[in-house]
């Protein structure tokens, strides 16, 4: 069946049998519609087990680091003493690091809010759920737009002296910009990345960014929020 | 088989199927969480309980050591002191006296202590972290426990939480806050004991307002470069400081000074006698006003001989002016009115000798590098920048310097002070009691900007100090204040009247304490008037001895008149009187000879005073206490008895024993004192 | 042995007790195990049947279930913890001193408390871009995303509320560092900041009010949104396992 049907509509006593599915097909906006459906497999045991298994196999890792490593634990809570560095648990340390560079409004308010946001909206937007390619259409007027974007930005984090972000969003453009050269036989590593979507280039984006940003603040951030080497025992 | 195989098959069998893979980590699991009450079983202190268990099994006292012992975890709760100690967990023979021969820790006895071990627990002494059940985090100081157990010889510092007042059994901690005094500490530092009152000098910073009629230019330049090359003992410490600087100091401390109301005009100065037979004279005189009482001076052998109240004249012919120094020994209060040297009443011929002795005792080599050239009128300016920089004028007395308020650091809670607020000298081990000892050792290792100066001190003199201000903690304020004793409160007593002038005149109160105020030179005179007999008193005003054979110091002879002897006399009779008992208690006529042949029997009996008294001065060799041989006129019936039935109660910390002694004998051993009026003096002991 | 043993099991499970407790009986066939799911309160969130090849480790590395594995242990640690535990200056400080050394593994229960807790934050922002990577989001599941983000969201709240609980310094000064962000907040940003510390900086209410949201508000906000994300899998066509490659 290459086809999908309109519409089928059928009664089976049988509960063994996979029961057949009702689909209402639109053009574009579901997920591949499967007239075969997989193989199933019962949950239990099949499922469970599996599950079970890795449930284990994360608790023996736990279980071997707790009882290897001991959790810090400082001296009692003092407000008359700051410690230089005071820092935020690591997962707010990005936040934190943006800090540095941006007043907290927009570091400690505008940035989470939006990426919160923005990440609740995802599923809503078309272009996400179409996942079409970033180039395969309107290429040339995509390309202006994204060279704009990109060098405004590049301004702004420049004026704020923002590196930390400014030199991976960089390299995201650029893999971006090779992702849409119009070579005659492109590289298999080209035509991965041209398959892909804005929606990907934005959260691989918004990854990275949040990955390099808790590292340096985790690792790299002494007394007065400077910038030292981790092994440098400022931390 | 082949291996492979064996160990597919095995795979294959483990984990074929995730049904047996969740079997086989299921155990692995278990395995793994065994190993937490493993870890528990095998924590140091239940080996150490093991190990004492083995210690204590072949002595002979077995039996009573173990069933003493307590196992499991022990600990000493007092939640109202803060105190969860679990010390006693490892330390399990703190009480075991008969244990004393062992030496290893963590078995050994504690040594006695006037404390109860229950009573605070170990670690408001001790510090430490006393939740702790491993030696590591116990002792040292970790992430979550920064105060490690304090070293022993800083001990005398928790003693000093509560105790406020002098400790018999402290000697470091009661040196320690007398050198904070002594040598200026507290003036740049504010410390405060925890019931609030603050700590105040004891040295006397002379005043500079008229420093350019006392001395040179050229000898301040000197003795500021390094003032310990004028004087080993000279207090103040050495600023470091560079030429120019002390041509400056010296310049601006010049140019301020204005002339002080002098005797001049109205007297000649006397002229100095130089010649050998006078300066033969006027050596004696210094010796017979026992000068060396408050003042030392370096003897022909380079010993430092003489007492440390008044500063060192083994170089001070290099330093005074002549026309100074007369008027000086005439009458030191024109000069400086707070000083603490007394009014001696000498005539012009001694004023002289002591001149031309004094004039004698100078060091050429001491100014011989310094020259100076006219000082501007822009190195005034920056002498003047720098005595305001360095705080100058938190010591001296200096026109048109203000003494400045928190100039250093307050050091109230510097024995609590977070490590993280403290900047440590390279090779400073990383503990608060060594960065004060460095601190005090060699200020400037931490920073050469720093301003605090150069001590020149003697090493137990740092870990004095160092106990003194590791007393500072927080726990002192927070402890409850019923545990507290306090120290004397400053006080501001002077005597009225007449009497009272010649009490200032004489600066009695610079050797002796009278109701809280003055020094410990000599005896207090609080309850003088109880004491003593009024005959006795008045010859002793007028010709000094020393009571106690085994000391040297000896209180001068000030010249007094017979009217000005009575005086003083009369006004001691009548206020220094202690509340504690009546004179009339005790009517010395009463007393029999029987009395005092069994007075006798006592003393050299049953109480065995001759081991520190002498009353035959050819038989007894008690040099601890005060001769006897002339009590009877000296002190009087009640005081003697009184003081017998309970001497702390008249004057707390003195050396006499406590007798406990009944009524009866109390009464015969006073009429046997009483007795001794007119025996003769033994003057060859004394010198 | 093995067969003794699993006989022995298989008497078990015919006993009237067994049957009593397990409504559907045991058996070999699909039915029994289906009902074995189907029956159970916890168990029917998910269907009865998966498909196969959403089991593989490539589809989902397992993101999900060990980000419920971690909340599991935490919840395993979590209880025991709070019987040691006073929400009380300086008390809840002592009560760390008091696991670490006086409580028999309690150092363990804390330590892998700690570590489970850093384990699920990670997992779970894992979980939130494996899912993106792969599409997952898409309808039907779009709201089920949504959860997952409300689910993040929780994990952060549930870390960072308990993070302040040890009491030291580390704990009061992220915490401080975090909720002076907070007054960043346009107009009520120090009202918020009040609302959520209980007073103008981190103190003894704010302890206790982090407590509460630690031990009981969170934990069954998140209790029941992980089963609403459970149950949503089940409900918009099981978990997605991408497209099937014509052969």
């Amino acid at each position: 069946m290459s086809e999908p049907k309109d519409f089928v509509a059928a009664m089976d006593s049988n509960s063994r049998k996979t029961p057949v599915r009702v689909a209402f097909v639109t053009r574009r906006t579901s997920p591949h519609v499967k007239a075969h459906d997989d193989d199933t497999v019962m949950t239990f045991p099949e499922g469970l087990f599996r599950a079970a298994v890795a449930v284990e196999v994360l608790a023996l890792i736990l279980v071997a680091i707790a009882l290897l490593w001991d959790a810090p634990l400082e001296g009692l809570a003092d407000p008359t003493v700051t410690p230089n560095p005071a820092k935020a648990p690591w997962y707010f340390l990005g936040l934190q690091e943006l800090l540095h560079y941006f007043p907290p409004v927009v570091a400690g308010v505008l940035i989470p809010t939006l990426v919160i946001l923005g990440l609740i909206v995802i599923p809503y937007f078309k272009i996400n759920i179409e996942a079409e390619g970033l180039w395969t259409r309107n290429r040339t007027q995509r390309l202006r737009i994204l060279a704009v974007v990109t060098a405004v930005f590049a301004v702004f984090l420049a004026v704020f002296h923002v590196y930390a972000v400014l030199i991976p969003t960089l390299l995201i453009a650029a893999s971006m910009f090779f992702s849409a050269r119009s070579t005659p036989s492109p590289g298999r590593f080209q035509v991965w990345l041209a398959s892909k979507p804005l929606s990907f280039w934005i959260m691989s984006w918004f990854l990275v960014q949040a990955a390099i940003l808790t590292l340096i603040g985790t690792f790299f951030r002494g007394p007065g929020w400077s910038l030292v080497m981790p092994w440098s025992g400022q931390i | 088989m082949s291996l492979p195989k064996r160990v597919r098959s095995a795979w294959q069998y483990l984990f074929g199927n995730s049904a047996s893979a969740f079997g086989t980590l299921s155990g692995v699991l278990l395995i793994l969480l065994a190993v937490v009450p493993a870890k528990d079983y095998f924590r140091e202190w239940l080996g150490y309980q093991k190990q004492y268990l083995r210690l204590i099994h072949g002595r002979g006292d077995a039996t009573s050591l173990s069933r003493r012992f307590q196992g499991g975890l022990q600990q000493i709760w007092m939640p109202e002191l803060g105190v969860v100690d679990r010390c006693t967990t490892c330390h399990t023979a703190l009480k075991e006296a008969s244990l004393a021969d062992v030496k290893t820790q963590p078995f050994r006895p504690h040594p006695a202590i006037p404390h109860k071990l229950t009573e605070f627990g170990c670690v408001i002494c001790h510090r430490g972290q006393g939740a702790a059940t491993t030696v590591e985090e116990a002792h040292n100081s970790t992430k979550s426990w920064e105060e490690p157990i304090l070293p022993a010889r800083y001990l005398e510092a928790s003693c000093g939480q509560c105790h406020l007042d002098r400790l018999m059994g402290t000697p470091r901690l009661n040196q320690g806050r007398d050198a904070l005094a002594q040598y200026g500490c507290v003036r740049c530092h504010t410390i405060k004991s925890p019931d609030g009152v603050t700590m105040t000098g004891s040295d006397a910073p002379p005043p500079l307002q008229h420093i350019a009629d006392k001395t040179t230019r050229e000898w301040i330049a000197a003795w500021l470069k390094n003032p310990q090359a004028y004087a080993g003992s000279a207090t103040m410490p050495n600023f470091q400081l560079a030429d120019d600087e002390t041509r400056d100091i010296s310049a601006f401390l010049i140019a301020q000074s204005t002339p002080y109301q002098t005797h001049k005009g109205t007297e000649p100065a006397p002229a100095a006698s130089q010649d050998t037979a006078a300066l033969q004279e006027g050596t004696s005189l210094y010796g017979e006003s026992f000068c060396s009482s408050c003042h030392a001076m370096q003897n022909t052998a380079g010993m430092l001989v003489g007492g440390n109240l008044g500063p060192e004249l083994t170089r001070a012919g290099s330093k005074v002016k002549t026309e100074w120094l007369a008027d000086w020994l005439r009458d030191p209060k024109t000069y400086d009115p707070d000083t603490r040297m007394p009014h001696y009443r000498l005539d012009a011929k001694e004023v002289g000798l002591l001149i031309g002795f004094l004039s004698s005792k100078s060091d050429s080599d001491f100014l011989g590098n310094t020259q100076l050239a006219a000082a501007t009128p822009a190195q005034v300016e920056h002498g003047k920048t720098l005595v305001i920089e360095r705080g100058c004028a938190n010591c001296h007395a200096i026109n048109g310097v203000k003494k400045p308020d928190n100039f250093a650091p307050e050091l109230t809670l510097v024995g609590s002070r977070p490590l993280e607020r403290i900047l440590f000298a390279p090779g400073v081990p990383h503990t608060l009691a060594d960065y004060i000892g460095a601190k005090i050792r060699q200020p400037r290792s931490f920073g050469n900007a720093l301003k605090m100066p150069q001590y020149t001190l003697a090493p137990q003199q740092v870990d004095a100090l160092a106990t003194a201000l590791l007393a500072q903690t927080q726990l002192a304020q927070t402890l409850p204040v019923s545990l507290r004793i306090p120290g004397r409160a400053p006080s501001h007593y002077r005597p009225a009247g007449k009497a009272g002038q010649l009490i200032d005149d004489m600066r009695c109160f610079s050797c002796h304490k009278i109701d809280g105020r003055g020094g410990d030179m000599a005896p207090e005179l609080t309850w003088e008037g109880s004491s003593v007999e009024r005959a006795w008193l008045v010859s002793f005003l007028k010709n000094p001895n020393t009571l106690r054979p085994s000391l040297i110091r000896r209180m001068p002879k000030f010249n007094v008149t017979d009217a000005e002897a009575s005086t003083l006399a009369d006004y001691i009779m009548t206020v220094y009187q202690t509340p504690a008992f009546d004179q009339e208690t005790l009517d010395s006529s009463r007393f029999t000879p029987a009395d005092v042949e069994h007075g006798k029997e006592l003393f050299y009996g049953k109480y065995a005073c001759q081991s520190c008294h002498i009353v035959d001065p050819n038989k007894d060799k008690g040099y601890i206490g005060p001769t006897l041989t002339q009590v009877g006129a000296r002190l009087t019936a009640s005081w003697i008895f009184h003081w017998l039935k309970n001497s702390q109660s008249l004057r707390p910390g003195t050396q006499e024993p406590v007798w406990n002694m009944n009524d009866e004998d109390a009464r015969a051993v006073t009429a046997f004192l009483v007795a001794q009026k007119n025996a003769p003096r033994k003057e060859a002991a004394q010198k | 042995m093995a067969n003794s043993l699993a006989e022995q099991l298989a008497n078990l499970r015919d006993t009237r007790v067994w049957r009593s407790i397990f409504r559907s009986g045991f058996g070999p066939t699909n039915l029994h195990r289906a009902l074995a799911v189907q029956q159970n309160v916890f168990l029917h969130l998910s269907s009865v049947k998966i498909r196969k090849r959403s089991l593989s480790f490539r589809v989902t590395w397992f993101l999900g279930t060990l980000s419920l594995g971690t909340f599991l242990i935490l919840v395993a640690t979590g209880i025991p913890l709070m019987l040691y535990y006073h929400p009380s200056v300086p008390q809840a400080y002592a009560d760390m001193k008091d696991l670490r050394f006086a409580v028999s593994a309690g150092v363990f229960l804390r330590n892998l408390h700690r570590w489970s807790a850093h384990a699920m934050v990670l997992l779970v922002f894992a979980h939130l871009f494996k899912v993106f990577y792969r599409g997952a989001y898409r309808p039907p599941r779009e709201f089920n995303w949504v959860i997952g983000v409300v689910l993040l969201m929780l994990t952060l709240f549930l870390s960072y509320t308990g993070y302040l609980l040890p009491w030291d310094q580390l704990a009061f000064w992220a915490i401080t560092v975090g909720s002076n962000l907070i007054s960043a907040v346009p107009v009520f940003g120090t009202k918020i900041r009040f609302l959520v510390l209980g007073g103008h900086t981190v103190n003894a209410n704010a302890l206790l009010r982090f407590y509460v949201l630690h031990c009981v508000v969170l934990p069954l906000a998140a209790a029941i949104f992980v089963a609403i994300h459970f149950w949503r899998i089940r409900k918009d066509g099981g978990i997605y396992s991408g497209e099937i490659k014509k052969p």
